[in-house]
């Protein structure tokens, strides 16, 4: 073994003249790619820097303001809560408690139509943008009054309204004749269903 | 000074990465690998040895993570103790170091490797157990599997020399 090791040891042979190309290549590449990169890190440096300096003066003036604002009115901060106390109108606050009256019932009984019409019908007397039920796990979902609409026109017990029944059913039958499958929480389909109505009228 | 270096320590360098890849693509690849680590790192080499030993042990390493990649050792069971050494050595001094390493390179890549680590670069078995995360007795057993297949490769050129003689 050891006439291997004296024969094979300091074995030498000449290598292809391109290698030593191809590491200066490298090379330069990579010192490239290190001045770059310590590039960046100043950059990031000077742009850490400046968002703290930034920072530092947006809380100095903020405090300053506040400080000064106490010092020449010392009743605002009370005024300013007693003001969001009464931010909510009574009907607002009302509307609010039926809601979750609504949304505590509809998890109870998924069947309760009923209570999701009349809060429908509170919400336009109060102006709501948003009817809150119970999603499909029973989670509160927000929706519209107009997809409330939807949703308890598919019921044809209460209230009737011939106008969206007549529109449902023109959708079901479109709907059964298609390959689309629609979901009550997806808006494309919603989409889908608008544009499909568009286009057969 | 990069290439002056490079042309001072390529054609060895080159003879290492030859005797572990077995063909010279593989080689090129390792040397050109070999070499960026070497300028890459040459900041911390300390000089508690030679530099020359310093590159070698980087170029040995380099040559192994590129086999490991490729190659599963296997413990051989059958461990044959009748190694090189039973036969006639005096015909290795007459081949060259060139025929050498095509004997060493018809080797499978798993005993080349141990061969080379232990018998020309000189670890120890739990050295390259550690190194190639496999046990010491697969170690020996690689190892004496190459050695067996080395003694038969030479027998054969014994014989294949022997009637050359007599045929001439």
């Amino acid at each position: 073994m050891q006439k291997f090791k004296e024969k094979l040891y300091n074995y030498e042979a000449e290598p292809p003249f391109e290698i030593w190309q191809n590491i200066a290549k490298e090379l330069d590449g990579g010192d490239n790619k290190l001045a770059s990169r310590r590039g960046f890190r100043k950059g990031s440096k000077l742009v850490f820097y400046g968002f703290t300096a930034a920072a530092s003066l947006i809380i100095i003036f903020a405090v300053s303001v506040f400080f000064d604002a106490s010092k020449t009115d010392p009743g605002t901060a009370s005024n300013l809560l007693n003001q969001s106390q009464n931010i909510l109108p009574k009907q607002i606050q009302d509307s609010l408690n039926l809601n979750n009256k609504i949304l505590k019932e509809i998890i109870n009984s998924a069947k309760d139509k009923n209570l999701l019409a009349l809060n429908y019908e509170m919400s336009s007397r109060y102006g709501k943008k948003y009817l809150t039920v119970a999603g499909p796990e029973c989670q509160p979902v927000k929706i519209s009054p107009k997809v409330a609409t939807l949703i308890e026109s598919t019921d044809n017990e209460y209230p009737p309204k011939p106008v969206w029944n007549k529109k449902i059913e023109k959708w079901q039958q479109i709907m059964l004749g298609s390959t689309l499958s629609p979901t009550s929480t997806n808006l494309l389909d919603v989409i889908q269903l608008s544009a499909t109505l568009d286009n057969n009228e | 000074m990069q290439e002056l270096l490079y042309k001072k320590f390529s054609s060895k360098m080159y003879g290492v990465c030859l005797r572990y890849s077995g063909n010279t693509d593989d080689a090129n690849d390792l040397l050109q690998e070999g070499f960026i680590k070497v300028f890459k790192n040459l900041l911390k080499f300390r000089g508690d040895g030679s530099f020359e030993g310093w590159m070698r042990r980087i170029f040995v390493n380099t040559s192994i993570e590129h086999f490991r990649k490729k190659v599963k050792l296997y413990n051989v069971t059958e461990v044959q103790e009748n190694t090189i050494e039973d036969t006639d050595l005096n015909i290795l001094d007459t081949l060259a170091e060139k025929d050498l390493i095509i004997l060493v390179n018809e080797l499978s890549p798993g005993y080349k490797t141990v061969f080379n680590m232990h018998v020309i670069e000189g670890y120890s078995h739990k050295e390259i157990a550690d190194i190639l995360g496999i046990t010491e007795g697969t170690s020996k057993s690689q190892l004496a599997r190459a050695k067996g297949v080395l003694k038969k490769s030479l027998e054969k050129m014994i014989n294949k020399a022997g009637n050359n003689t007599i045929n001439t």
